[in-house]
């Protein structure tokens, strides 16, 4: 018995390909228990993310097995053309280097994310529910398991925030500590302060003011966040009493000036000010940020910040490789 | 035997300060500096209750004591602060604060070797001494914290966030709560310190303390009083809650 890996990813094929072999988590624990039991398969686990689809098992032989499940999900997609392409397939080692790769999150689009960890470990919980694992896949995917762990506290593959908005969470709570007791004013309903005042909520933001030239636009996304929608005209009040603003409107010139801060610092007590400019251009003037009790980060400095946790995992790549390797071969797997 | 003590709890404070330091460099916060601070604080009780016993009173005699008591306190209001509202890397701060004022005491001649007993003494007058050295411990961890506000304010201003010191610091606002806590609960300790001085016997020569600790007094009072009232950028209350510390150490030179 062998145990070997079918599947695709964000890399191997574009989205309308990969929503076509998307599996429900719903599905999961199902489709592993029908394909253990095609012929020459005696286990299975099925993986299904947005990146990734993909299919653990332990097969007789590798190339009949490979035929067999392609035959089965070309029935389930019911597509006249031949999509065999954009799958990969592993066997033995490979296979088992390739899971421990996933659960790394060293074969994700953002490397080191941490939530396919999570993922794998929902989707062998319901394949082993369904009865679809046995001795092989169960030893197998417990020691990927291990193995990741190894990986994430040994090497610093999932240290920093790498995207802008992660990078401003930080900041905000490296400021204000817990953001539970924290305002925030989001000027200007663009996609990116959207994104960005949505991580600030995630991590507990306590409320959210949105001003925006369209009144509509900034209910529609007050709305939608929880928060209050205040009149473009109105922001200089809303600042006296907020913590974080993030502004990305599409004005071409600064729509906010020292002398706007300035004029809110006695009603706020000299209270810290954590201002997030992602526009282009600019819609916070540069010399906001000499104010003392301000803290002004734009585009740039945080795409940079970004850019340097990336890096930096970057380089732990060849680390974490040499841990997989190491680990699996110090483990003695059925079917590797 | 009580100097013994007071090297020994120079020694496990500096030991607290370099790991802790190296641990900060290495980019994790160490875990162990509490411990060794906790050591450095029985060998502090130890140094006082020896002085104690040979004064028969608060062994506040002479800058020697008056240091080493200081550290003690500001062991005390640490050991109290840090760990209940977690305020990382408080321990690496103060250790080098409390190294600095033993190390001083421990110097030639500082430190009476023969302590005497303390002869008619006073309770006002060993009120005052306590209370007021105590008052300076929680206002020295006031400034300790004023330096970490400096630096990480420092820090996210230039935008220098890649160090191990940036990532282990507490957030800006804790800090300054926790600043502005010890400067009430220091503010509170010195004026019962001022009202039990008022009370004691002193003789003509108190003067320049008197005028010295009342300025340092009032000064802390006003620093309170703005921050209430007008509200202070952290920076500033932070600069003063320093230059206060530093202000407050003349009165030991009138003692």
């Amino acid at each position: 018995m062998e145990i070997v890996c079918l599947g695709l990813n964000h890399r191997t094929a574009p989205v309308e390909v990969r929503e076509r072999f998307a599996v429900s988590i719903s599905q999961q624990g199902k489709t592993a228990q029908e394909f253990s039991t095609l012929a020459g398969i005696s286990e299975g686990v099925v993986i299904s993310t947005c990146n990734r689809t993909e299919f653990y098992l332990a097969v007789e032989d590798p190339k009949k097995a490979f035929g067999a499940v392609e035959i089965c999900l070309a029935e389930k997609v019911q597509s006249a053309s031949d999509l065999s392409a954009h799958f990969y397939r592993f066997e033995k080692s490979a296979a088992a280097q390739h899971l421990c790769r996933v659960v790394s999150g060293l074969d994700s689009m953002m490397l080191g994310e941490t939530e396919i960890f999570g993922q794998v470990k929902e989707a062998y919980r319901l394949a082993h529910e369904s009865d679809a694992t046995g001795g092989a896949l169960n030893k197998l995917f417990q020691r990927a398991f291990n193995i990741g762990k190894k990986v994430r506290t040994e090497t610093s593959i999932q240290e920093g925030s790498t995207s802008v908005g992660n990078v401003a969470v930080d900041l905000a709570e490296k400021i204000f500590g817990h953001l539970k007791n924290s305002e925030v004013m989001i000027l200007g309903a663009g996609e990116m302060s959207r994104i960005t005042a949505q991580s600030l909520v995630s991590r507990g933001a306590k409320s959210i003011f949105v001003a925006n030239r369209s009144f509509d636009r900034a209910q529609e996304l007050a709305t939608e966040m929880g928060g209050s929608a205040v009149r473009f005209d109105d922001w200089q009040r809303v600042l006296e009493r907020v913590d974080v603003v993030i502004s990305s409107t599409g004005a071409p010139h600064a729509i906010v000036h020292r002398e706007d801060v300035e004029r809110a610092r006695r009603a706020r007590k000299y209270r810290p000010l954590f201002f997030i400019d992602i526009a282009v251009p600019r819609d916070i003037d540069p010399t906001v940020g000499e104010i003392e009790e301000v803290y002004l980060y734009d585009i740039d400095a945080l795409e940079q910040l970004a850019e340097e946790a990336r890096g930096k995992r970057q380089l732990q790549i060849e680390e974490c490789e040499r841990i997989i390797k190491s680990e699996l071969a110090k483990s003695n797997l059925r079917g590797v | 035997m009580d100097r013994w003590f007071l090297i020994a709890a120079t020694l496990l404070a500096a030991i607290g300060a370099v790991w802790g330091m190296v641990a900060v460099h290495r980019g994790h916060r160490s875990r162990l500096t509490v411990f060794w601070m906790i050591a450095a604080f029985i060998c502090q009780l130890g140094f006082l209750s020896v002085r104690g016993q040979l004064r028969a009173a608060c062994p506040l005699v002479g800058m020697g004591e008056i240091l080493a008591f200081l550290a003690w306190s500001l062991t005390l209001f640490y050991l109290l602060v840090g760990p209940a509202y977690r305020i990382s890397l408080l321990g690496v701060f103060t250790a080098p604060v409390v190294v600095l004022f033993q190390g001083i005491a421990l110097f030639p001649n500082i430190l009476e070797q023969n302590p005497q007993r303390v002869l008619g003494g006073n309770p006002w007058h060993e009120t005052h001494s306590a209370v007021s050295v105590l008052a300076y411990g929680a206002l020295a961890l006031a400034a300790v914290a004023g330096v970490m506000f400096l630096v990480l304010d420092r820090q996210l201003k230039e935008q220098h966030l890649k160090s191990g010191l940036f990532r282990n610091l507490p957030p800006i606002r804790e800090l300054l709560t926790s600043l502005e806590r010890l400067l009430w609960l220091g503010g509170g300790l010195l004026t019962v310190g001022i009202i039990a001085g008022f009370l004691m016997p002193h003789g003509n020569d108190a003067m320049g303390h008197l005028i010295a600790a009342v300025t340092v007094w009032l000064s802390y009072l006003f620093l309170i009083g703005i921050k209430q009232m007008r509200g202070l950028t952290g920076r500033r209350l932070s600069l003063s809650a320093v230059a206060l510390f530093f202000l407050s150490l003349i009165v030991f030179a009138f003692v």
